[in-house]
């Protein structure tokens, strides 16, 4: 295990995953109670996109993602504010234009793709110094976001009138968290690719959900459970030589079952204790 | 001196409905103001239009200020509150969550005031429709605000709490100065707790003093023949 800990890429890689699974677990739960998923999703596979532009033009694909990940949030806003289309239909558009750009820009390198497999897929263990130095700076600027405004986001999810009567700017609120969300994902991809991204927002706080009484202890539960999954996940895939997003999506999964056993268990318990005597 | 709310020329647009039509009117007192007409006639899209909760054209003054700026000064509670029933929110948390202030508030006691003590640590997704809409009531009098704007706030409330509710409202209002806006359907208790009435059908039917204002023509003009409105002259009451 030291051994394991004194590997640069480990270390890179458990950096990476621990301070984005405070980030991503954070969000995931304005995600899951705005029942954003479809955006997470969207707006995670377009920026196949900003990828592309990146390793076309040899600027850092992270970098390029982001921006353009990022512009897409921005452009989703607009769209909802100014079109009288669903928001589905929005990023349900923007979701797969993006990939199809992603894929047409893609296609004009010669050769084989490994990239295209990594950011579908994603890989922890591939992260380069400059990746994490992004990473790290870019998550703690958002986390340092998220705290100072959580009473703002929290009353935004709630209740877009309630955020409003309490002196939040809903509309500035919801494109703070759009763009912010947006950067998050892309950073999550590069530890679990496109596809797979959006599990680690609904996983922790959908399993933190069930354990929970209190918007302070889903919160709580939500970093928790999400820091298990992502270093856990790691490990996992580390010694069974597994491919590592695939494993960390698994594994909160697996959490997930726990939970949603758990709390089945309890609630048929409790039902038993308050059922009137004599009755089956 | 100002007046305490003015509205003039109001109208709200959604695409090509006219929601509102060139609305004008002020509230000068400290008074229980009613707001009734039938269902679509634009009640809650006033309510919403003054608290800036919906774009509109016109122009809106509260204590000759716009709306934004004395927001701390106002409360509101909604027709519906329409969250998310997952939301994992204590009644405590929901408080604290949307006060300014949460540390100044006596929040034990407004929820006893308001018949809802201990209920702090239930989740807001676990109360029922009478709960919720007296805790929304309980935290919008938390605020302190000079102007409270009800909107139907007496649904999901029995038989037993309206008249309390009621009581409630005129004890603010009398005792603490809180101006009261409200929208309700509740003809009888309204000639009965009313000051004033603002007679809504997309335009501006009538509004003046409810004892003169609520007359048989003007609840024909709101609600038709069909509705069987007892009004026993201008001196009698409503049902």
């Amino acid at each position: 295990m030291i051994e394991l800990l004194q590997l640069p890429f480990m270390q890179r890689a458990l950096i990476a995953g621990v301070v984005l699974g405070v980030v991503l677990a954070y969000l995931g739960i304005f995600v899951t109670l705005r029942k954003m998923a479809f955006f997470s999703d969207g707006v995670a596979h377009a920026a196949l996109a900003g990828a592309a532009i990146g390793l076309l033009t040899r600027v850092s694909p992270l970098l390029s993602a982001l921006i353009f990940s990022m512009f897409l949030a921005a452009l989703i806003y607009w769209l909802e504010k100014k079109s009288s289309l669903s928001s589905d239909s929005i990023i349900g558009i923007i979701f797969t234009s993006g990939m199809a750009l992603g894929i047409v820009l893609l296609s004009l390198r010669r050769g084989y793709q490994p990239e295209l497999i990594g950011y579908l897929f994603g890989n922890i263990l591939a992260i380069r110094r400059q990746d994490l130095i992004l990473i790290v700076v870019l998550s703690l600027l958002i986390l340092a976001f998220i705290v100072t405004q959580k009473r703002k986001l929290t009353l935004l999810t709630l209740d877009r009138e309630m955020a409003h009567m309490a002196g939040v700017h809903p509309d500035l609120y919801q494109l703070l968290l759009y763009v912010v969300l947006a950067a998050a994902l892309v950073m999550g991809i590069r530890i679990l690719g496109i596809i797979l991204v959006s599990a680690v927002l609904i996983l922790p706080v959908s399993s933190a959900r069930l354990l929970s009484r209190s918007f302070k202890s889903l919160i709580l539960w939500t970093i928790v459970i999400s820091e298990t999954v992502m270093i856990g996940g790691l490990f996992i895939s580390y010694y069974l030589n597994l491919p590592s997003g695939a494993v960390i999506v698994l594994t909160g999964s697996a959490v997930f079952s726990l939970a949603f056993g758990a709390n089945a268990f309890l609630r048929r318990k409790k039902m038993k204790s308050t059922r009137p005597a004599g009755r089956p | 001196m100002e007046p305490l709310l003015e509205v003039k020329d109001l109208s709200v647009h959604f695409g090509n409905f006219t929601a509102l039509d060139r609305v004008s009117f002020t509230i000068e007192q400290q008074e229980i103001i009613a707001v009734i007409g039938p269902n679509g006639s634009g009640k809650t899209t006033l309510l919403k239009a003054i608290l800036g909760l919906i774009p509109y054209d016109g122009e809106i003054k509260i204590f000759g200020k716009k709306v934004a700026t004395v927001l701390p000064q106002l409360g509101y509670v909604p027709q519906r509150f329409a969250f998310e029933k997952n939301f994992p929110l204590t009644v405590e948390e929901f408080v604290n969550l949307t006060c300014r202030k949460p540390d100044k508030l006596p929040f034990g006691g407004a929820l006893h005031a308001a018949g809802m003590a201990g209920l702090e640590d239930k989740l807001i997704g676990e109360l029922s429709g009478g709960q919720l809409q007296r805790v929304l009531i309980a935290h919008a009098m938390l605020h302190q605000p000079r102007i409270l704007f009800l909107d139907e706030a007496t649904s999901g409330i029995d038989m037993e709490g309206l008249s309390d509710f009621y009581s409630t409202i005129q004890r603010l209002n009398r005792e603490h100065g809180v101006t009261i806006v409200m929208v309700s359907h509740e003809i009888s208790m309204i000639y009965k707790f009313s000051d004033r009435i603002i007679c809504l059908n997309r335009d501006l039917i009538s509004h003046g003093e409810t004892k003169s204002a609520l007359t048989r023509d003007v609840l024909k003009k709101l609600y038709g023949d069909n509705v069987d409105l007892k009004v026993h002259s201008h001196e009698g009451s409503a049902s």
